[in-house]
């Protein structure tokens, strides 16, 4: 009975630490630990070590499918998650680092029985060809989980903690194993247990069937051999013997005179299939040791990696793609709402390539700004003597003494001061901070009603033009400024071309499907946050990439075609998939880098079309969190009301003009009430009923 | 007569070496201060050969290389128990040991010495030299052990370049020139120049490299601490003993590898090995896995934030938990 204080992996682990992404998240913690170890293990100083979607040995490379770690954590063991991670990981490596079947020999005669008058070929044959025409099937599958106990013996040896973990894993097994299994696959069950030395002959004895306890006995001289050999042949050998004992006490069939060849392999099918059944109910499989068909299969694929060696390739800089996808996800940033829920989000840059498009979108922007009517030099215009000036002297505004400013005429009369004198306060260039989120989704490429009843894909290139203006602003202003797109979709990467994103799409998607099933497509559609232009970023360096973005939102179907024509050379416009949002993670994310840069006035524009993905609920107290935090959040819907519920200043707009100036005079709101020091008593409170350029038509 | 005293080779495979011990001159001015140098042998030192092959070295110099002189400089990472040797083969030799650390703080008046100005008791000064720590050792019987070489200034550095060549002296501001004695050795150690955190050092001058003979001092292996804390606390469980032993020999295995991907910045020294984790297990002698509060009280803080994880797998693969007790009997 388990004492009370213990803990089972299965009952303290929730399911969602338990998911592919988690279970990879964790081994990357112990990775290079475990590939110290490995290089230890196998004496090559050299030996590379990675996850791959397929278990693989070569030379030089061993390949680790993470898929088989996750198997493990849903034991029922007295183990914890780190210590799983580290033991079926180091458990993988040892295998694929020790098993080596391809010594040819001649046939053994001994391996046949003394009655046997056929003839042994004299040419040397591999070991799997040898115990296949000596034992069968059976022979094979005996040998597979001998080997696999003894390799574990003797290579975890200095590994005494790992070893015990795995000891763990299997020991919480064996009841349900020897239970299920039939009497050969007990013993077989018994051998794999005593030959790895996790139980003594009295404990295995007294948990098998009585006939099988007594097959054990006549075995234990082999079982030891088998134990300390380190002749893979000499194991095989003492595979078929433990075969011969299991058959003189009656827990195998023999082969009978009056059997055909075919029925005597069926047999030998059934058996070993008794056998494998009983160990892998068990042992932490690994494909190398599982059978002949996996050992062949993980060679095959070593012997291709080595082959692709000395190329540039993806087989030589990483994974293949679903296994760089499955990575991208695990090494994600967690972000966690004030609801407790958490989710992955993938951040990365905008693919570069957007700025293939810089001409066509230089010349349409100039054009849009004309159409929507937005002035973006005579914004910036504006405010820029007033900033220039406060910023200059570091003054600040509302004192009944101090300092006259020179424009203390012209700021009362415009009402923007309540008191005339100014003092000098810290605050500098940097104390203030623009952040613009823009939803990415292709909906926002989607054809929308004009005022003149036409319909044109104007969503996504307001918000960029909008976007593009508030940057010039913040740029000539010196604001701190950022632009980020999220989207749910396949991520792109920022080098990524057309050709480079589908393919990686397609091959990513497909390997996932096929080796993670229902999750592949969590794992392929992602949470994604991209950085059009980051804090840090100088305007110029984004500048031809916005532009390019403008022209893709702008001229969607041009975008396309281009893309068709050249899709090595031009940006991955296919990136804009037509999938439902989540906001709130994306909020979230924006507002903490936005706090990061500790400015006194910080500002978080969101622009979306629609339903969020989670919930309004969540995304309403992730705004009302980012509020309290004491950064502004201005919610700008795109015919969609959503936002009305979700953030208390809002507006929505239905046109494209609306939007462009909805963004611009929001931002330039924000800044004109923290420049003023007029409280929290400005129109944005009443922002949902009211337009958000109504104050600066007013003040215009 | 002068002691004899004998090189004991631990792997059994050279002869042993037989080495007369130096003796202080009745007429050394500071003999009493000197004898207090000389160091005590520490009986839980555990020879690796390093004593055997300085006493080889030191049998090759006397034999043959009385003209020329042939120093000795010690390379190896923290904690290796470099400075250890050189203290004991002190000991052993009866010479006084003097540790003179070359930081790159270290100036060559520090070193060599300076004028000084001192009151003459008639309301004025008057100056006078005064031995810097280098020119103090050399006056008598020493071994002078020059520690972190390649952490020391370039100044530093040329101004011992006549004493370690052919010229075997030191040249003094006051023209004075104090010759290197016979009875005088000259040793030098110094950590590996690489990407390590060896705050300050660099690669050693050529010119001054080539005036040092220089042995690489590696981490002991798995059986030589073993060994090392038997001969310390031979109380301690054999247990423990084993599992610090394998601890450590598979942390500094990561640390020396050469794959920056895989290594951890941060060995287990000869001083965490034999004094911290000792004492750690002392204190926690009654807890239920005293190994692991020692290890998380007295190995974990020196670990770089960064390295945590690799220690904790180490820990878990080699350990996860540690023996039953008594630690010791």
């Amino acid at each position: 009975m388990r004492a009370q204080q213990d803990t089972v992996l299965s009952e303290i682990l929730p399911p969602e630490e338990r998911v592919i992404e988690s279970v990879v998240a964790r081994y990357q913690r112990v990775a290079p630990a475990v590939t110290r170890f490995a290089r230890t293990i196998s004496g090559n100083e050299h030996l590379h070590v990675r996850l791959g979607s397929q278990a693989a040995s070569g030379p030089g490379e061993i390949v680790v499918d993470p898929g088989l770690f996750q198997a493990a954590y849903s034991r029922r063991a007295p183990v914890t998650p780190s210590e799983v991670a580290l033991a079926s990981a180091l458990h993988e490596v040892v295998h694929l680092v020790a098993t080596d079947l391809e010594e040819h020999r001649a046939m053994p005669r001994e391996w046949f029985p003394d009655d046997f008058e056929g003839d042994l070929p004299e040419d040397p044959v591999p070991l799997l060809d040898a115990l296949a025409e000596a034992g069968g099937p059976a022979g094979q599958a005996l040998f597979f989980s001998l080997e696999d106990a003894r390799q574990e013996s003797q290579l975890f040896t200095g590994y005494e903690g790992a070893r015990s973990v795995l000891a763990d894993l299997y020991l919480a097994s064996v009841p349900e194993a020897l239970e299920q299994a039939r009497p050969l696959g007990q013993f077989a069950l018994g051998a794999f247990l005593l030959t790895g030395r996790y139980l003594t002959r009295k404990q295995v004895q007294k948990r098998v069937d009585p006939h099988v306890a007594a097959a054990i006995d006549d075995a234990m001289p082999f079982i030891k051999a088998a134990s300390n050999s380190t002749d893979t042949w000499e194991v095989a050998g003492i595979a078929l013997q433990l075969l011969q004992i299991a058959r003189l006490h009656g827990l195998a069939f023999d082969v009978q005179p009056t059997e055909t060849i075919g029925e005597s392999e069926e047999k030998s099918k059934e058996q070993a299939d008794d056998i494998q059944d009983g160990v892998d109910s068990l042992r932490l499989i690994t494909p190398i040791l599982a059978d002949a068909d996996g050992y062949d299969q993980t060679q095959r694929t070593g012997e291709s990696v080595a082959a692709e060696q000395g190329r540039k390739g993806d087989t030589d800089e990483a994974g293949d793609p679903s296994t760089d996808q499955l990575l991208l996800v695990s090494e994600a940033p967690t972000v966690y709402l004030p609801t407790g829920q958490s989710g992955k989000l993938i951040v990365g840059g905008v693919p570069d390539r957007f700025r293939h498009f810089r001409l066509e979108g230089h010349r349409a922007l100039v054009d849009a700004a004309r159409t929507w009517g937005v002035g973006q030099r005579h914004v910036s215009g504006e405010l820029y003597p007033l900033f220039l000036a406060n910023q200059r002297r570091g003054l600040r505004s509302g004192y009944d003494a101090g300092d006259l400013s020179p424009h203390a005429a012209l700021l009362l009369g415009a009402g923007l001061y309540e008191r005339m004198f100014e003092r000098r306060a810290i605050s500098t260039r940097r104390s203030y901070a623009v952040s613009l989120l823009v939803d990415a989704s292709a909906s926002m490429l989607q054809p929308r009603h004009l005022e003149d009843a036409r319909r044109a894909p104007w969503a996504m290139a307001a918000a960029t033009l909008g976007a593009w203006t508030l940057a010039r602003l913040a740029d000539e202003l010196q604001i701190e400024f950022e632009v980020a797109l999220f989207n749910r979709a396949f991520a792109a990467a920022v080098d990524d071309s057309e050709q480079s994103y589908s393919k990686r799409l397609h091959a990513a998607t497909a390997g996932l499907r096929q080796t993670r099933g229902g999750a592949a497509d969590r794992l392929s559609r992602t949470v994604n946050h991209y950085l059009v232009k980051s804090f840090d970023d100088p305007w110029r360096r984004s500048e031809d990439v916005l532009a390019g973005l403008f022209y893709t939102a702008m001229e969607p179907r041009q975008a396309a075609i281009a893309a068709r024509r050249e899709p090595n050379r031009t940006p991955p416009v296919s990136m804009f998939e037509k999938a439902a949002n989540v906001d709130e993670f994306n909020v979230s994310h924006a507002a903490e880098r936005l706090a990061a840069r500790r400015a006194n006035t910080r500002v978080l524009v969101v622009l979306a079309d629609g339903m969020t993905r989670g919930s309004v609920e969540n995304l309403s107290k992730a705004v009302e969190t980012v509020e309290h935090s004491g950064t502004t959040v201005l919610g700008i819907g795109i015919g969609d009301p959503t936002v009305q519920a979700a953030y208390s200043r809002n507006q929505v707009v239905e046109q494209p003009d609306a939007l462009a100036k909805a963004m611009v005079d929001g931002v330039r709101e924000a800044l004109h009430r923290t420049l003023a020091e007029l409280g929290s008593g400005t129109w944005w409170e009443h922002g949902s009923q009211r337009a958000l350029y109504s104050a600066n038509t007013r003040s215009a | 007569m002068a002691e004899t005293i004998t090189f004991e080779d631990p792997s059994g495979e050279g002869k042993p070496v037989e080495l007369e011990a130096f003796s202080l001159p009745r007429n050394t001015p500071d003999r009493a201060q000197r004898a207090e140098r000389i160091p005590k042998p520490d009986p839980f030192y555990v020879d690796l050969g390093m004593l055997y092959r300085m006493a080889q070295l030191e049998r090759v110099r006397r034999d043959h290389f009385t003209e020329v002189p042939l120093h000795l400089a010690l390379r190896g990472h923290m904690g290796t128990g470099k400075d250890h040797d050189l203290e004991q083969f002190a000991a052993l030799l009866r010479l006084p040991y003097y540790r003179v650390p070359l930081t790159g703080e270290v100036r060559d008046i520090t070193l060599i010495g300076s004028v000084k100005l001192y009151g003459d008791d008639k309301g004025g000064t008057e100056s006078r030299w005064e031995d810097g720590d280098i020119t103090r050792a050399l006056r008598g019987p020493s071994l002078i052990n020059l520690s972190e070489l390649n952490a020391a200034g370039a100044e530093t550095l040329f101004a011992l370049h006549g004493l370690l060549d052919r010229y075997q002296a030191l040249g003094l501001p006051t023209g004075e020139t104090v010759p290197l004695r016979q009875d005088v050795r000259v040793f030098g150690t110094m950590n590996p120049t690489d990407l390590r955190d060896y705050a300050g050092t660099q690669t050693l001058n050529k010119a001054f490299a080539d005036r040092w003979v220089i042995w690489e001092k590696s981490f002991p292996t798995e059986e030589q601490l073993a060994a090392m804390l038997e001969r310390r606390y031979p109380d301690m469980g054999t247990k423990f003993v084993e599992l610090i032993a394998r601890l450590a020999a598979e942390v500094n295995t990561s640390f020396t590898s050469l794959d920056t991907a895989t290594r951890v910045e941060t060995p287990m020294s000869l001083r965490t090995v034999l004094d911290r984790l000792p004492a750690g297990l002392r204190i926690y002698e009654e807890a239920d896995d005293p190994l692991i509060r020692a290890w998380d009280e007295f190995v974990l803080p020196h670990v770089d934030p960064y390295d945590r994880d690799h220690y904790s797998t180490v820990w878990s693969a080699v350990a996860r938990k540690g023996p039953a007790g008594p630690v010791f009997s």
